[in-house]
């Protein structure tokens, strides 16, 4: 029955080519519709299963939450550069407008701290222990017991507590003191010296104190972060685009005014922005260079370029088909169906190749175009369905997959093939036949009698080497099984990239500012997310992941809003403040023999602070190290600069001056200090809507029904597998709502492992049944299969050798090899059935020739995928290289060592 | 009289047997030791009177560099005062620690201050001097006995060594930072030639592998020269090696005081 349908085909083309083409230009045309509504999406949590608890708390998050999606500005250069440049660009960025609509692109911009919530219930933020071990410091602005106090409370503070400085958040807050005191320092040499005398700088250092840094600078103070909140989330893909250009742009002109600053972007937005444009535009060029490549190849094998051109335009029209019905199925392409068309052009090349050669063979031996036409349905259509059919049906398998990402490979690069397959037979053939009857009018018209020599472009060397090789069978089957053996061993030798980032395009800013943040700020952007219903479960939460070791820090509403039962317990230690310094007078004056005890409680500060460097040397605590250096020096270099020392040989050396500039300190500071620490002590209990929205928006959704807890994990867990899993364990067993990148990428791992494993079982399934049922016979099923299982051993081995890893991405290589490199088997043992024994020479000749080129082929087609700027596509593009390339090396000597063992038993 | 003499020697071969079977069995069935008598017989190896050693640590920072200490080592009372010195780097030079009460009461000395700080008395879960090792975990006092119930799971060869493996599991009411240890302790000589440390809140988590390495004869007394703490969770691990140890010296209580702190 198949050999009539294929019959009728080719009396259609032979009758009817011109009905033929445009049938298929009208659908195409209607395809072509369909394929421009189709859209991309790179987002990792896209490929996991639709149901995974993950995506849809991951999806949440996106759609509930403001802040969780952002535009990060990183600007990076000297400290007061840094700052002046944020407060230039901070008023640009608010009014960026779309053009389409005229809406601002930006609902609000954090770069500082929300002063006017601190200075109202700063005191109410401090835990209990702290307002204890701390309050001393707030009792007296007067400059020597201030001093007394300082020095009182780092004495008790780390003789109470020896792990002050053994966990990332005590190491934050003991920074954020020495910044203060160091900052106190220098002011006050600053106005002892003269070189001050303005009301601001004294309240600054006040405020440095007891307020802390305002920008969100990093440790080195050589960083700082613009956090932009933009009025669309990521679902809204145009406007991610042109908001994230727009911001780009106004980043880019200012930095024309700061030449010494860096500044560039990074966050979910742009790193959502960098993937869809970079995605779409590297699939652009490897598809181009794909094409050319296929095309250059072709015109050197056929020694044409007609044939080769219409191969082209029919695999262009077969993609256009498979994009359109792509849009209808799945509307929207993800990172693995992203490269759905560089395989597609791979794949789909080969079936014009084999009509093409058989074709131009037939001719070549003088057969009339209809009877070539007939003859190439006849003696490669068969090939060409079951090799197709068993391509779709292998990559159709993968629908079995429960993540998202692969079972939509299954059905695009399945439906997409079959589409291929169908404008294959339907129009190539066709052209094939119109280009010949134009040629032989032309041949008639010029009155030409002879007929026109066509070459025998059947490869005869290739021939005569399989030959060779089926005539030594024995020899050529123990070296394919010792190649085998050895790759084998090679194979179980290859290890798994887990590093997401490496899948990402390389020297990207948005990527490599990741590493920055890390760097400057010790925070990774990888943080794990949860989402409660209200904040008390917020509270129990981190209460619960405080005690996680693999979290190194959980930002979550208590912070602004601690409990009601911790804001009693505050409450009386801020009434002791607020009675204290309601009552102290502030001095109009300073002593003479008070400026001793300055200098005795400066000398007091500067051991004190040099213990705790030593302490955090020893305990290698290395930040709070550096930042004790930077007042007292480097204990290895004397003559490192000593802010304390220095200031104390001043005022030993210039009594007068110096005094007159402490009292003139102590003049603006002391009143502004105590007028300060009042407001701080409100004791009134703070309320959820007392917080203002920049804090609310970074812990609640839009309806304040919902609230978010960021955990930071303590190590960069891509890097350290078992720390992944650490991490994601830990937070599983605390909430099974948690998401975010590590969740979301191990369970992407775990299902893209299993379903690796499960889709490889059920191709090699499916494959063999189709075979068998193709050849109607269990032993050329099995002779067939046995090169691409040699050929997938070889593939991985390979990869292995030349130091590749398997990723998340080109694990999605091995099931699909499955089903491709069955192609070369099936072509070489249905010429043998049908050509018969001792026909080896002529079976590789012509077949060898044709499974060649598609390999050569669909060798380029995947290689092209190397220059992506995705190094997730380009590590499957070489994989996927190598593989094809195995299976067509495997296939030519283990089938020409089996047939000839085979004709030899005969 | 020949069946007389005859039945008199077959009484004395069967007496023979069955006092060499039975003393046989005893010998075999005597060498069955409890889980508690193997932890005893450990602590008691692990606790000698008094230890002088020279120690050298090498910890990772904050900033993933490595750090190596060199310092002086002094215990006394089995453990209960413990002072080091530090030798090496030049920074570190004079710093001292002065542990008492097992670790309870802890006292600082800074060479470039001159002075005398005490630290927090609760730092016995917490990291030593930035290293992977916890006060608690180097078992001074009876903490494996007082603290833990013993259960022994086997035997198992650890480290190349043939070793009973115990299940120390912290008994209710102790305040400790693990829930259990898994002990490997040499049969020949019942040193814990590797411990399992795991997480006080979540029983199964593996927090950190104590190996000890090269283990010598000193003094009679079977001792580690390196010892590697592992971080399971941070990745990271302490190394200490004894470069010399001395056992059951002379070690006056004077060295053990705060004055002597001061002293070089």
């Amino acid at each position: 029955m198949r050999d009539n349908i294929l019959k009728a085909l080719a009396k259609m083309h032979a009758l009817h080519p011109w009905k033929m083409v445009i049938a298929v230009l009208i659908i195409t045309i209607i395809m072509g519709a369909f394929a421009t509504q189709l859209e991309q999406s790179m987002r990792w949590t896209d490929l996991l299963p639709t149901k995974s608890e993950k995506t849809i708390q991951y999806n949440k998050v996106i759609n509930e939450f403001v802040s969780a999606t952002n535009i990060i500005i990183v600007v990076e250069g000297e400290e007061e550069a840094i700052k002046a440049y944020t407060e230039a660009i901070v008023p640009q960025i608010k009014l960026a407008t779309d053009p389409k609509d005229g809406k601002l692109y930006v609902k609000r911009i954090d770069y500082k701290q929300d002063i006017d919530f601190i200075r109202k219930h700063g005191l109410m933020l401090i835990k209990a222990d702290d307002l204890q071990n701390m309050k001393e410091l707030y009792q007296n602005p007067n400059l020597v017991p201030l001093l007394t106090n300082l020095n009182n409370s780092f004495e008790k503070e780390y003789v109470g507590r020896e792990e002050s400085i053994s966990t990332r958040e005590k190491e934050d807050s003991i920074l954020i003191i020495l910044d203060g005191v160091a900052h106190l320092i220098s002011t006050m040499q600053d106005y002892s010296s003269g070189k001050t005398h303005s009301p601001e700088e004294a309240q600054k250092a006040v405020d440095k104190l007891i307020l802390g840094e305002p920008y969100l600078l990093s440790y080195d103070k050589q960083a700082v972060i613009i956090n932009v909140i933009p009025n669309f989330s990521m679902t809204d893909m145009s406007k991610m685009v042109s908001g994230t250009d727009a911001v780009q742009e106004i980043v880019d002109r200012m930095k024309k005014d700061f030449p010494e600053v860096k500044a560039g972007l990074t966050g979910m937005i742009p790193l959502g922005r960098d993937e869809m444009v970079y995605g779409e535009q590297s699939m652009g060029y490897t598809s181009i260079i794909a094409f050319i490549a296929i095309l250059i190849l072709l015109i050197l094998s056929f020694r044409m370029w007609v044939a080769p051109l219409y191969a082209i335009l029919n695999l262009v029209v077969g993609l256009i088909w498979a994009i359109g019905l792509t849009a209808i199925l799945v509307k929207s392409l993800n990172i693995m169906t992203s490269m759905v068309t560089v395989i597609l052009i791979g794949l789909g090349i080969d079936f014009s190749i084999h009509i093409i050669s058989l074709f131009t063979e037939s001719r070549s031996m003088g057969k009339p175009i209809d009877q070539s036409i007939e003859d190439t349905f006849l003696k490669s259509g068969k090939g060409i369905l079951t090799g197709g059919l068993t391509t779709c049906a292998a990559f159709f398998a993968l629908i079995i997959s429960s993540s998202r990402g692969m079972k939509e490979v299954g059905i695009v690069s399945s439906v997409g093939l079959l589409a291929i397959l169908i404008v294959t037979f339907l129009f190539l053939p066709s052209l094939l036949v119109l280009r010949e009857r134009r040629l032989e009018k032309k041949l008639k018209e010029k009155r030409i009698k002879s007929k026109p020599v066509y070459q025998d472009i059947s490869l005869k060397r290739f021939g005569r080497g399989c030959s060779w090789l089926s005539v030594r069978y024995r020899a050529t089957i123990i070296c394919a099984v010792l190649f085998t053996l050895f790759l084998l061993i090679s194979a179980s030798r290859i290890s798994f990239d887990h590093n997401y980032m490496n899948m990402e395009p390389k020297g990207l800013t948005s990527v490599t500012l990741q590493d920055t943040i890390l760097d400057k700020f010790d925070l990774s952007m990888d943080y794990a997310l949860i989402v409660t219903d209200n904040v008390e479960k917020s509270r129990e939460m981190a209460k619960k992941l405080k005690n996680v070791k693999s979290a190194a820090m959980i930002d979550e509403i208590s912070m602004y809003l601690p409990s009601w039962e911790e804001q009693q317990k505050r409450t009386p230690h801020i009434q002791e403040i607020n009675r204290y310094l309601s009552n102290t007078v502030i001095e109009s004056n300073i002593l003479d023999s008070e400026l001793n005890q300055v200098i005795s409680e400066l000398d007091r500060l500067e051991m004190n602070i040099m213990e705790i460097q030593d302490m955090a040397y020893m305990g290698g605590q290395d930040k709070v190290d550096r930042k004790c250096s930077e007042i007292v020096g480097y204990p290895d270099n004397p003559q490192s600069l000593n802010i304390i020392s220095q200031f104390i040989v001043f005022l030993e050396n210039n009594r007068q001056s110096g005094l007159k500039g402490l009292k003139e300190f102590q003049k603006y500071a002391a009143p502004y200090f105590k007028e300060s620490v009042l407001k701080m002590a409100s004791t009134e209990n703070i309320v959820l809507e007392d917080l203002p929205d920049s804090i609310l928006d970074r812990y609640a959704n839009r309806d304040r029904t919902q609230f978010l807890l960021t955990v930071f994990p303590a190590e960069n867990m891509w890097t350290n597998l078992n720390f992944l899993q650490r991490f994601t364990s830990d937070l599983d067993r605390i909430s099974n709502k948690a998401t975010g990148m590590p969740p979301v990428m191990q369970e992407l791992f775990r299902v893209v492992g299993n379903d690796g494993k499960n889709a490889a079982f059920l191709t090699i399934f499916v494959v063999f049944l189709l075979l068998w049922l193709d050849f109607r016979s269990f032993k050329y099923a099995i002779i067939a299969m046995l090169p691409l299982l040699a050929g997938v051993i070889w593939m991985v081995g390979l990869m292995y050798l030349v130091g590749m890893q398997l990723t998340v991405v080109n694990v999605m290589a091995l099931p699909m090899i499955l089903g491709i490199g069955i192609d070369d088997g099936v072509h070489i043992v249905h010429r043998w059935r049908i050509e018969g024994s001792k026909k080896i020479r002529q079976i590789f000749a012509s077949t060898g020739k044709a499974i060649f080129l598609t390999s050569i082929t669909t060798m380029l087609a995947f290689g092209s995928l190397v220059f992506s700027i995705w190094r997730g596509f380009s590590s499957l593009g070489g994989a996927m290289f190598i593989g094809v390339g195995a299976c067509f090396l495997s296939t030519v000597i283990i089938l020409s060592g089996i047939i000839g063992f085979l004709e030899r038993k005969k | 009289m020949e069946s007389k003499n005859r039945f008199i020697t077959v009484i004395i071969i069967f007496t023979s047997l069955f006092l060499i079977v039975f003393y046989a069995s005893l010998f075999i069935f005597g060498q069955e030791l409890t889980a508690e008598e193997i932890i005893s017989k450990m602590n008691k190896l692990m606790n000698q009177d008094t230890v002088e050693a020279k120690v050298k640590m090498t910890i990772i920072t904050t900033s993933g560099e490595e750090r190596v200490f060199i310092y002086d080592s002094y215990s006394k009372n089995r453990g209960e005062k413990n002072l080091l010195r530090y030798i090496e780097p030049k920074r570190a030079q004079g710093q001292a620690i002065l542990m008492l009460n097992y670790a309870d009461d802890i006292w600082m000395y800074f060479p470039r201050t001159k002075r005398i700080r005490k630290l927090a008395t609760n730092s016995k879960n917490e990291k030593m001097e930035g290293s992977d090792f916890s006060y608690e975990d180097t078992g001074a006092s009876d903490a494996f006995i007082e603290n833990f119930s013993s259960k022994k799971l086997g035997s198992e060869i650890k480290e190349g060594r043939d070793c009973y493996k115990i299940e120390m599991l912290k008994k209710e009411g102790i305040e400790s930072g693990y829930s259990h240890l898994i002990m490997w302790i040499i049969k020949d000589n019942f040193y814990p030639v590797a411990i399992n440390y795991y997480d006080a809140e979540s029983p199964e988590l593996l927090l950190k592998t104590l190996i000890q390495y090269d283990i010598k004869n000193i003094d009679d007394i079977p001792t580690a020269t390196k010892m590697v703490m592992y971080n399971q969770l941070e990745n990271s691990k302490t190394s200490i090696e004894m470069l010399e140890v001395k056992y059951n010296v002379e070690l006056d209580d004077s060295l053990f005081t705060e004055r002597n702190l001061q002293r070089k």
